[in-house]
């Protein structure tokens, strides 16, 4: 341990200044690699390498329950997949969910987000009341509105009864349709407080000054709105789009314990069908085909996020 | 006149937010404090009709609900220490040092945390079988820092960056070695940051279900949400189990974020806004 | 830095010893004389079937001195149970020895080779009921003993049903006559949700109109007309309110609380609800009958539900665990199972008139038993019944007619069949 101070150049030494910079400034950059590899090392061991072993699997029949019948198949999972109407039948009703949820996730948390932004006493009240269904787990929170929609013990029945409202007896879980509300009001409980957030941090770097000199201009409320708070905001609004448009497109949890994809087929979505294949059906290299396709839908809008933070000149640069 | 009417509506949509957002936890609060029975019959007011606290206890007495509990705090604990010591090491390297490729590892990362958890869940579960790991706390654990370590490194990252390198400088000047400028002078200044990283890595994780429902087949290593979606078994449904469960699930998160409000807040706009 | 690394290398170094000392232990020749034996023996259930589970165990180490049995405790939810052993058997591994298994999973084992044909043994099937055995057979081979039965039959109302219903009109007429005496009555109470559940109660009623799912060749017949009619008859007690649609969401636990708190005039469950509405307290005590189900055309059928014992095929120690096997399926065993759990037993000889008397209904139950029909004997099972769970689902919830149901899941069911769907 003694002959730590020989490694690399103490600061003390008389050294010719250019030089002792240069190899400073190399040994600086070389131990800033060394700090960033395990964090990546460990990201592209528990991420790439299921990837590469996805894209193995993808070409292979492996079926866990039938072992040591394993062999190659080329592309016939990617074909059965595409040929199954299944998989388009969840893909469209992912696509659907995607687009209702996040429309009005998107919706709610502007709102909110222009609520916070104002000063008002409950503000605080708001803001902490707003982020604890956040910080619930997905999966509670399902249960926990699975529960608020049954039809012996929860609220939605009780409440429709007692104002004599229409749907009350209903079965919310058995309709094709209506079994959405519930999923979606669980969704939207747990994500939109996320998009407020982000959209409220927008809002607090737009100066107070533009809005000032509109007014002097003689714009009103709206005109301000539309003119200049939304043009401003727009990165922000991307941004919660995107990994919003991204989660929703990977659904999994609320699904799985509110419906099971039922009634029917008709809540099922494209990850639930994937992990079925995987964990029900035991068909690996099925699985691993459905898997590519999603990460390659994923990747896709994942590669615009990335775009859009760098053009922004977010932390990144 | 018009702006009366304007706060009436301000006033009433704020009501309408903290209702949609906390009257469920009073739900299922209400509905964790009544029997059996009232449970299975139809609703009939908004109070308990009769309290009962025997579901609590039956969640800790028959279904060992502190197992769980332990469990998804270990789990997501260790996740989010690895992920904290990681990210912290990755954001210095990022922050201070001359390293070429910071835009795209920094992308890389972010990517990473893109990538849909059921495509991971095949290939994990045939590597965790290999290494006799399924089932165990590693099988979450390392599959957990996906979910931690990205997010943790960006706000890592964008705290540290605002961190002025000049009193680093000092120190080393000074005549400090790099390990004693970072526990000395910079550990104490970063701490809340990586405190505020260590919150939301950790509510990450936490949050898992795919996972947990995928590697772990025995209820003694069931995390917290598991536990909750198991408690309907071959025979029975049992709702005030899965009310008080809720509750129990949901009172520390609730404190967490009661107490740690800001934090979270500025945790979860730091990566992707910057602010 | 370099202490910690030996120490953690010593760690491993310790813990990789501890392994070899381990296997070590296992594979200790069988050279000479009696040697200390550990199986590993899985099995499924809590609370008093544990306490069934671990007596047995211990009255059998008795009897074997040199056989230490260790119980590895399943989960109580069949999947994740499933899921376990899925993984210690592909796995290769040769623990657990003995395994509990649900009738719907020997096939499944079996055809993967992961367990062992019995014939080997001789095993004695003769006193065992017929339909369970059937579960335990593939290809020819016995690769499961019974264990406990379990069957999915209809409970009703003696006071307010005279005679059981011969026919589903019948049940529909009683059904409906007791609910015009008493508007807050349920007529039938059914599991309706999208899980296994249904699909036995399917079953029970499919049976009666002389329905399969496949026939004796193993071709799918899901939508025969006797499967119309049968899936028609659950469709219709929605639609005309003998069941309420909130079935559709019902799993045994709700369909055990309308029965227990007296709303329902008939309700399909299993044995295990029979000793729960004649214990003291119940609203239903003394009220109560089990019967198999009405007949249309076809015979009384009774979804069989229950445990097998089967072999681990890479046991280390295949005559050990056949002796814990035979062991645990004698009559006397059975018999002491069933007073401590009431389990019911899965062979005749067990119910003796002692355990009889101390729980009558077993008497009852017996007759259901005797037209116990398993779900199809296929490894292939998990996926056929998620078809058979979308169709019930679809139709209850009104998106699609029993026919048009059924006939896609033939459809899905015929490609898993063939091998081109999954």
């Amino acid at each position: 341990m003694a002959a730590k101070p020989q490694i690399g150049p103490s600061l003390g030494t008389a050294s010719p200044r250019p030089r002792r910079r240069r190899s400073y400034m190399a040994s600086r950059s070389r131990v800033g690699y060394l700090l960033v590899l395990p964090a990546v090392a460990a990201l592209a061991a528990i991420a790439i390498y299921p990837l590469i072993y996805n894209i193995v699997l993808s070409s292979r029949f492996d079926v866990l329950t039938e072992p040591g019948t394993g062999h190659f198949t080329g592309l016939a999972n990617y074909r059965q997949m595409l040929t199954d109407p299944n998989f388009w039948g969840d893909l469209g009703r992912t696509g659907i969910f995607m687009v209702i949820s996040v429309t009005l996730e998107f919706a709610a948390g502007l709102i909110l987000a222009l609520i916070v932004h104002r000063e008002f006493k409950a503000r605080g009240l708001v803001r902490a009341s707003i982020l604890i269904p956040w910080a619930i787990p997905t999966a509670v929170s399902a249960l926990l509105w699975k529960m608020f929609f049954d039809i012996r013990s929860g609220f939605v029945d009780f409440a429709l009864k007692a104002l004599h409202l229409p749907g009350a007896n209903l079965v919310w879980f058995n309709s094709p349709v209506l079994a959405w509300v519930p999923i979606i009001l669980s969704d939207m409980w747990k994500n939109t407080p996320f998009i407020a957030l982000l959209l409220l941090a927008g809002l607090q770097t737009i100066p107070q000054e533009i809005y000032e000199s509109a007014r002097i201009d003689g714009a009103t409320g709206w005109q301000a709105f539309w003119s200049i708070t939304l043009p401003l905001l727009r990165p922000a609004v991307m941004v919660a789009l995107i990994f919003r448009t991204l989660s929703a497109m990977l659904v999994f949890d609320t699904i799985f314990v509110m419906t099971g994809g039922g009634p029917g087929q008709s809540t099922e979505v494209v990850a639930y069908y994937d992990w079925y294949k995987y964990m029900v059906s035991l068909n690996f290299g099925f699985g691993a085909a459905v898997a590519v396709a999603i990460t390659v839908l994923a990747l896709i809008l994942a590669t615009v996020y990335v775009r859009l933070l760098r053009q922004r000149g977010g932390f990144m640069t | 006149m018009r702006q009366r009417m304007g706060r009436t509506g301000f006033n009433a949509l704020v009501a309408i937010i903290i209702l949609y957002s906390l009257f469920p936890f009073y739900w299922v609060f209400k509905s964790s404090v009544e029997s059996s029975i009232a449970l299975n019959r139809q609703t009939s007011s908004l109070w308990p009709t009769n309290w009962t606290f025997v579901h609590y206890e039956a969640i800790f007495a028959v279904e060992n609900f502190l197992r769980p509990l332990l469990n998804s705090m270990f789990v997501a604990g260790m996740a989010t220490l690895i992920s904290v010591v990681l990210g912290s090491m990755a954001a210095y390297g990022l922050s201070r040092m001359p390293i070429k490729g910071k835009v795209p590892i920094l992308g890389f990362i972010l990517l990473v945390s893109f990538f849909p958890q059921i495509a991971m869940v095949g290939p994990l579960f045939l590597v965790f079988r290999h290494l006799h790991w399924l089932n165990t706390y590693q099988s979450l654990i390392f599959p957990y820092l996906i979910l931690s370590l990205p997010i943790t490194t960006w706000i890592l990252t964008a705290f540290f960056s605002q961190i002025p390198a000049d009193i680093e400088e000092a120190a080393m000047m000074d005549g400090a070695t790099i390990t004693q400028t970072i526990t000395r002078v910079f550990a104490p200044i970063a701490m809340p940051g990586i405190f505020t990283a260590a919150i939301l890595g950790f509510l990450l994780s936490w949050n898992d279900f795919l996972f947990a429902l995928s590697f772990i087949q025995t209820p003694n290593m069931d995390t917290v949400p598991l536990a909750l979606v198991n408690f309907r078994n071959a025979y029975y449904v049992h709702y005030g189990q899965i009310y008080a469960g809720v509750v129990i699930a949901s009172l520390p998160i609730a404190l967490i974020v009661l107490f740690l409000q800001k934090r979270i807040e500025s945790g979860l706009t730091a990566g992707s806004v910057k602010g | 830095m370099p202490r910690q690394v030996r120490r953690r290398s010593l760690a491993l170094l310790s813990g990789a010893g501890l392994l070899l000392t381990i296997a070590g232990c296992g594979s200790a020749p069988a050279a000479s004389g009696p040697h200390n034996v550990t199986i590993v023996f899985a099995s499924q259930g809590l609370g008093t079937e544990a306490q069934a589970t671990q007596a047995a165990v211990n009255s059998f180490e008795k009897l074997h001195p040199h056989i230490h049995v260790q119980i590895e405790t399943l989960s109580a939810s069949s999947n994740d149970a499933y899921q376990t052993l899925i993984t210690d058997l592909t796995s290769g591994s040769g623990t657990p020895d003995v395994i509990t298994a649900d009738v719907i999973w020997p096939a499944t084992f079996a055809a993967a080779k992961w367990i062992l044909p019995l014939n080997q043994f001789h095993p004695d099937t003769s006193r065992f009921y017929q339909g369970m055995v059937k579960s335990g057979e593939y290809q020819g081979k016995l690769y499961a003993m019974p264990w406990f039965i379990n069957v999915e039959g209809l409970y009703y109302r003696t006071d307010l049903v005279k005679t059981p219903p011969a026919t589903f009109a019948q049940l529909t007429s009683d059904a409906k006559s007791a609910m015009k005496n008493n508007s807050k009555l349920t007529g039938l109470a059914f599991e309706g949700n999208k899980y296994e559940g249904a699909v036995t109660v399917f079953q029970d009623i499919s049976g009666g109109f002389g329905g399969e799912f496949l026939n004796a060749q193993g071709k799918p017949v899901l939508n025969s007309p006797q499967n119309i009619k049968a899936l028609t008859w659950l469709n219709n007690a929605i639609k005309t309110g003998i069941s309420p649609a909130a079935v559709t969401g019902w799993e045994e636990g709700n369909v055990q609380q309308a029965f227990l708190s007296g709303d329902a005039v008939f309700a399909t469950n299993w044995p295990y609800l029979y000793p729960l509405a004649e214990a003291s307290g119940s609203a239903v005590k003394g009220k109560v009958a089990f019967v198999p189900t009405p007949v249309d055309g076809g015979q009384a059928t009774a979804s069989l539900g229950g445990d097998d014992l089967v072999i681990n095929k890479n046991t280390k120690y295949p005559k050990q665990s056949w002796e814990l096997v035979q062991y645990l399926t004698s009559a006397k065993t059975m018999t002491a199972r069933a007073l401590i759990s009431g389990d019911p037993p899965a062979r005749t000889d067990a119910y003796t008139p002692a355990l009889l008397q101390k729980a009558p209904w077993f008497k009852q139950e017996e007759a259901v038993y005797a037209d116990a029909t398993p779900r199809p004997v296929t490894p292939l099972y998990p996926q056929i019944s998620a078809q058979i769970q979308e169709a019930l689902s679809a139709t209850y919830s009104g998106q699609l007619t029993p026919t048009k149901a059924l006939d896609q899941a033939q459809k899905a069911v015929e490609a898993i069949v063939s091998g081109h769907g999954s």
